[in-house]
């Protein structure tokens, strides 16, 4: 007889995901364990016999780390391909699983950041602050409503879009189609995300050069926005994408590195807040 | 302003769920409950003045807005900025004197959230090395095929990371805040050069974040061109976000038909997709 999966274990791996995909976070696993908890009632309902359960549970013992809201896209493809292994499918195997999902983590991963980090977030949260300006709790029970429905309901989705696509996701993921859509949506990204920093990033520079009347002739952070305007966020930001990308340092040396720059700036004027009691 | 015991338990509390990685989940944790702007809201809640809180918050979400964490690397902690740094800022608003609507209240709470949240990061590795523990539980686990043990090490042992790291580093501070704000007003005195430059860094510390997101997307000069056609129209034409994206988007749909095209007809396409990037 073809086994197949509960609504209700597929409901119970799915909210394991939602919620646990990083409670156990470490730098080294990430959300292996996450996965292994989602796979769990799966591998519980479809295997019987012991030995067949820990051999579907050490394919997922594998390092997993993606974006949690678009990857559920991932559990949910692996859902249906274990099923489809538990009915006796010859060309599903842990190599198959494992490859899939090493496969995927990257470009999902790529997507979901700009998507749901660089995109839905910021616009959110930008609508919202929008709405609290004067303090009012409209703009932040506003985010929490929309942003929670939005996951939740997207998730779910994803998951069982991907449980009942099982292999043939992939195709959509990184065939043409999952090609094209992963170019727009990072086109879609970029000019978001480059709208997200020069509307809520910063940087600016106080050196002014004073005449003998104390009068400034030369106002540098206006000199630099004549030239183009948040000139010096965009730099900063492209400086900061040259040393993780091209000179492969990782966000923790970089930000050391701006640690250095913000004290030295600050102590020859270059920055000054203008902060006071 | 005085922070009670039961408040700092709950501020302590909500600290543990709201963390990256909390045990809220990241849906409702990091990405909800972890955003100043809703922290704002829940610490004002738990200190009785909602509208002080949110207007905290809004001042910190600014700095943060463009703060993401992909790949598990943080540059800022968002439960101590929600959760230490929005309690400690309304009590100094309330010690100093000062209105959270003006600008120099709006200033106080983002140093005061950019410290707490920079020095935080300490709490994000101290979360995840300990986390370490129970993960070695749960290969011990795998191995002897005690499955169910996999729900305690993922769900419930890091209640213990987080009452070491979240709980008791936010329980007391938030409980000491008149005198940690006391502390933090004698020693780094707001025109000081390390108020100065933790300023300044929360400042830059968002470059950071930009970009890590657009190393998954820009590999070389000419993909930094919808980056900074982005950048001009917020910073140069004034256009808000949501129009921005809508531009995005009309973008995104041509750039899908042209790729889907390409794919289907390639020689046709090919010449196509030369004469678009000439144009650029």
């Amino acid at each position: 007889m073809e086994k197949k999966l509960s609504k209700k274990t597929l409901l119970k791996s799915f909210h394991n995901w939602y919620y646990g995909h990083l409670t156990c976070f470490s730098q080294e696993h990430m959300q292996t364990f996450g996965y292994l908890c989602a796979m769990l009632p799966l591998v519980e309902e479809l295997y019987q016999n012991e030995d067949d359960k820990a051999n579907a549970m050490n394919t997922y013992t594998a390092f997993f780390n993606t974006e949690p809201q678009l990857g559920t896209v991932i559990v949910g493809m692996t859902a249906g391909l274990e099923e489809a292994r538990a009915n006796g499918a010859d060309d599903v195997d842990d190599e198959t699983i494992n490859s899939l999902r090493a496969g995927l983590m990257g470009p999902v991963a790529g997507i979901g950041d700009s998507l749901v980090v660089g995109t839905v977030i910021p616009i959110l949260l930008g609508i919202a602050l929008g709405m609290s300006t004067g303090g009012s709790p409209l703009g932040a029970i506003f985010y929490i409503i929309v942003w929670n429905l939005f996951a939740y309901l997207g998730m779910r989705f994803l998951y069982f879009k991907g449980y009942s696509l099982g292999g043939k996701a992939v195709d959509f993921l990184i065939g043409a189609q999952g090609e094209a859509l992963r170019e727009s949506v990072s086109t879609l990204g970029g000019i978001v995300i480059g709208a997200v920093a020069a509307t809520w990033v910063s940087v600016q520079t106080s050196l002014k050069l004073l005449n003998d009347a104390g009068e400034p002739y030369l106002v540098l952070q206006d000199k630099l926005n004549d030239v183009f305007p948040g000139l010096l966020t965009a730099v900063f930001i492209i400086v900061c994408w040259f040393l993780m990308a091209k000179k492969k340092m990782s966000p923790i040396k970089v930000m050391l590195i701006l640690v250095v720059v913000a004290f030295v700036g600050v102590l020859v004027g270059f920055f000054d807040p203008g902060l006071a009691y | 302003m005085e922070i009670s015991w039961i408040q700092a338990i709950i501020l302590g509390l909500f600290a543990c769920l709201a963390s990256m990685p909390g045990l809220g989940g990241t849906s409702i944790g990091n990405y909800t409950l972890g955003r100043p702007l809703i922290g704002g809201l829940v610490c004002g809640l738990i200190l009785g003045d909602v509208s002080t809180g949110i207007l905290v918050g809004c001042a910190m979400q600014i700095v943060y807005i463009a703060l993401v964490t992909p790949g598990g690397t943080v540059s800022a902690d968002v439960r101590a900025v929600s959760y230490i740094g929005i309690p400690l800022a309304m009590v100094a608003l309330k010690s100093y004197g000062l209105d959270a609507a003006s600008t120099e209240g709006a200033g106080l709470a983002t140093s005061f959230g950019t410290m707490v949240g920079t020095l935080g990061t300490v709490l994000f590795y101290g979360t995840a090395t300990i986390n370490l523990l129970w993960q070695h539980i749960g290969w011990k686990a795998v191995e002897n095929r005690q499955y169910k043990k996999l729900y305690l090490v993922d769900m419930g042992l890091p209640w213990i990371s987080h009452i070491l790291c979240s709980f008791i580093p936010t329980m007391i501070m938030c409980k000491l805040g008149a005198n940690v704000v006391e502390v933090i007003k004698t020693t780094l005195p707001m025109d000081g050069i390390a108020m100065k430059t933790l300023f300044t860094v929360g400042s830059l510390l968002p470059c950071v974040g930009i970009a890590i997101l657009l190393k998954q997307i820009v590999k070389g000069a000419a993909d930094f061109i919808p980056f900074l056609f982005g950048f001009v129209l917020a910073a140069s034409m004034g256009i808000n976000l949501v129009s921005a994206t809508v531009v995005a988007g009309m973008f995104a749909i041509i750039i899908y038909k042209l790729k889907i095209l390409s794919a289907r007809k390639p020689e046709l396409a090919g010449g196509v997709m030369d004469d678009e990037e000439e144009e650029i």
